[in-house]
């Protein structure tokens, strides 16, 4: 059933006013106008544009993030800026991100993608989640230069290469220098890129992380991490072996 | 950027690995599942007399995990987790009460308690938002898992959680208790070949998780309330957003999406668990769910199919009627063959001849076999209210690619396959 937008204005104003405690079936014809979007392009497109306009207004927190949790779903290139200027702020970042990890545009991507090197700490860690599930192997060089040393980024950024694991996040990993978490980080992330090169028919590359790695772990290992990670390495030369 | 470069390593085969592995004194290894002892992993210690564990979310089911465990001839439990003063707390002071002693120890962060080396195995029953990423964890750091159920939140998080159980040679048992403790009448017809070839199945339960807008409340002093958010978006503190409590009519954390699937995932771990494993599904995923509309008389139904042509309904409003060729269980599950008898099967059960999941888990612990509802078949069950509630969200049809775990040519479907977690959570 066509949905006529002029019927969501009385909605767009209740969420303007929104906030938490509020009365949420105010907002359930925006709810069914979403769904009813998929299949009418120009309702998607006046949804869009008025959920972006509400991330850049005076709305309460809780508004912006319901903006967030609609543009999720229908969201395109149209509003990544509005999302995009959220990237750096403590409280929204993370349901900027709620969107814009879902867009197929590549727009949000970049816009990751360049918020990756403007933010700090944990949302540092937000965007390499992200482009991390966004499987943007662009990003692999930026991601590169945050797995150094012992801190909680670091340890994100070489999940986040784990996640991608490609050859080029395998070398990357190779040549880096960790310590604590993030040397464990780093651990899982090369097996997580052997494995990746044993399916894709490496098996001489996979073999050599897991004998590097094995060698590491040492042949006795007194934690059940230690013998965990041998045991990865063991099931891994198993499976990279031919015949 | 450059390619790793080519390192030839010596031509070994797989069978000469394992004759190597096999000097050590290694037993033989299955095919599939490859244990430790094959691999010739000396360093483990023997099946063990003694299982050191500990508990994360230990208030609820978390409680009855607990009990189950400590009663376990075997089990030393060491210590308990929880974000909540009073859980952790009572949590404690079971252990320490069955102990005689003090010792236990509580932790607020489940990190620290994942970082002690001296435990074994870790049961979890935190609220499902947390399940991948703890599951991910403890596998990271060597540990055994019992997970309560409904093991995922999110489609995506279930390749994850496998893939961690099997890199590390993980034994993950999946938790719902009833799907051989309480579905045998309907199970062992099936199993036995009596009902025929299972063409349908009615399941009859709640529908998917809501959005949730309870007013903000000042946190009290007991909770860490960041820590219980965890991945999840940023919420105001509401008890009725946390409260523990088994509804799902809005007032526990079941109900709310960013923490839960809602019935369909919360008894629905139960009944679809029971019904794909009487059908035998368990190493299946449907291939599409067919959103029915509302007629007017009933609302909307989804029905799951199968690649062996098998359909799942989720509250069919007028489901066949119960009786031969079919078999029912309290009418929350039906299920129908053709009635043309079949050569019987063996059920699957606990492992050794242990009396419950938890028994079976512990059994599985020792001798790193695959537990009754490993991690893998758990994930194919739980894949099936997922893709149920995502056909009610969207309101249509949806085909999925198993293979690419994506549907196929419906990227807003595609969306809902996982959700971004809040700084710093990443898997």
């Amino acid at each position: 059933m066509a949905i006529d937008p002029a019927s969501l204005d009385a909605p767009f104003a209740a969420l303007a006013a929104f906030d938490w405690g509020g009365d949420a079936t105010t907002l359930a014809p925006i709810d069914a106008a979403v769904v009813a979007a998929h299949a009418d392009a120009g309702l998607r497109a006046d949804l869009e544009k008025r959920l972006a306009a509400v991330l850049g207004s005076q709305a309460s927190r809780a508004a912006k993030q319901y903006a967030c949790r609609k543009l999720s779903l229908i969201g395109s290139a149209g509003s990544v800026p509005a999302l995009a200027a959220l990237l750096g702020d403590k409280e929204l970042s993370h349901m900027a991100r709620f969107a814009l990890e879902r867009y197929a545009a590549p727009e949000a991507t970049e816009a990751l993608r360049k918020a990756l090197g403007g933010v700090e700490g944990d949302l540092t860690i937000g965007m390499l989640s992200s482009l991390a599930a966004k499987r943007d192997a662009a990003s692999i060089p930026a991601i590169a230069t945050l797995v150094t040393g012992d801190s909680a980024v670091a340890a994100a950024a070489a999940e986040a290469l784990g996640l991608l694991a490609s050859p080029e996040a395998a070398v990357v990993l190779a040549g880096v220098t960790t310590s604590g978490a993030a040397a464990e980080a780093v651990v899982d992330a090369r097996l997580a890129c052997a494995e990746a090169m044993v399916k894709a028919g490496r098996k001489a590359d996979a073999r050599a992380i897991y004998e590097a790695l094995s060698k590491a772990v040492g042949d006795a290992p007194t934690t059940h991490r230690g013998r965990a990670v041998r045991m990865a390495c063991q099931r891994g030369l198993f499976a990279a072996m031919e015949g | 950027m450059a390619t790793p470069a080519k390192r030839v390593a010596p031509a070994a085969t797989r069978r000469e690995f394992l004759k190597a592995a096999a000097a050590t004194g290694a037993t033989a290894a299955a095919p599939y599942v490859i244990t430790s002892k094959a691999l010739g992993d000396a360093t483990t210690p023997p099946a063990s007399d003694r299982i050191v564990m500990g508990g994360i979310g230990i208030g609820n089911m978390g409680s009855g995990d607990q009990n189950a465990f400590l009663g376990m001839p075997g089990v030393q439990y060491v210590a308990v987790c929880d974000v909540r003063k009073k859980w952790r707390e009572e949590g404690k002071a079971r252990a320490d009460k069955k102990y005689g002693n003090g010792d236990c120890a509580a932790y607020v962060d489940f990190r620290e308690l994942l970082a002690r080396d001296d435990i074994d195995a870790v049961h979890i029953a935190t609220p499902d938002h947390w399940h991948a990423i703890m599951t991910i964890a403890a596998c990271r750091g060597g540990k055994d898992v019992y997970l309560q159920k409904p093991e995922t939140l999110t489609l995506r998080e279930g390749p994850l959680m496998v893939g961690a159980a099997r890199r590390y040679g993980r034994v993950v048992s999946g938790g719902s208790q009833r799907v051989l403790g309480d579905y045998r009448g309907i199970v062992d017809p099936c199993w036995a070949g009596e009902v025929g070839t299972i063409k349908e199945l009615d399941i009859s339960v709640g529908g998917p998780s809501l959005f949730c807008a309870l007013p903000g409340l000042p946190t009290p002093p007991d909770i860490d309330w960041e820590l219980w958010l965890g991945p999840a978006p940023w919420e105001p503190y509401n008890p009725g957003r946390c409260d523990g409590n088994f509804g799902t009519g809005g007032n526990s954390w079941r109900s709310y999406s960013d923490y839960s699937g809602g019935s369909l995932t919360d008894w629905g771990a139960h009944h679809f668990g029971g019904a794909i494993f009487a059908a035998d599904l368990r190493e299946l995923q449907p291939v599409k769910v067919v959103y029915h509309p509302a007629d007017g008389k009933h609302g909307p139904y989804v029905s799951a199919e199968y690649p062996n042509a098998v359909a799942i309904h989720h509250n069919r409003p007028q489901p066949l009627r119960p009786g031969k060729p079919s078999v029912a269980h309290q009418g929350a599950i039906q299920i129908h063959g053709d009635g043309v008898k079949r050569e019987p099967k063996a059920v699957p059960l606990y492992r050794n001849g242990a009396g419950s999941i938890y028994a079976d888990f512990i059994e599985c612990v020792k001798t790193r076999e695959k537990p009754f509802r490993d991690i893998e078949l758990a994930v194919n069950t739980m894949a099936t209210p997922h893709m149920i509630a995502i056909a009610y969200r969207l309101e249509r049809s949806l085909e999925w690619d198993r293979a690419a775990q994506a549907f196929k040519g419906d990227e807003e479907a595609n969306r809902l396959v996982d959700r971004a977690r809040r700084e710093p959570w990443i898997i």
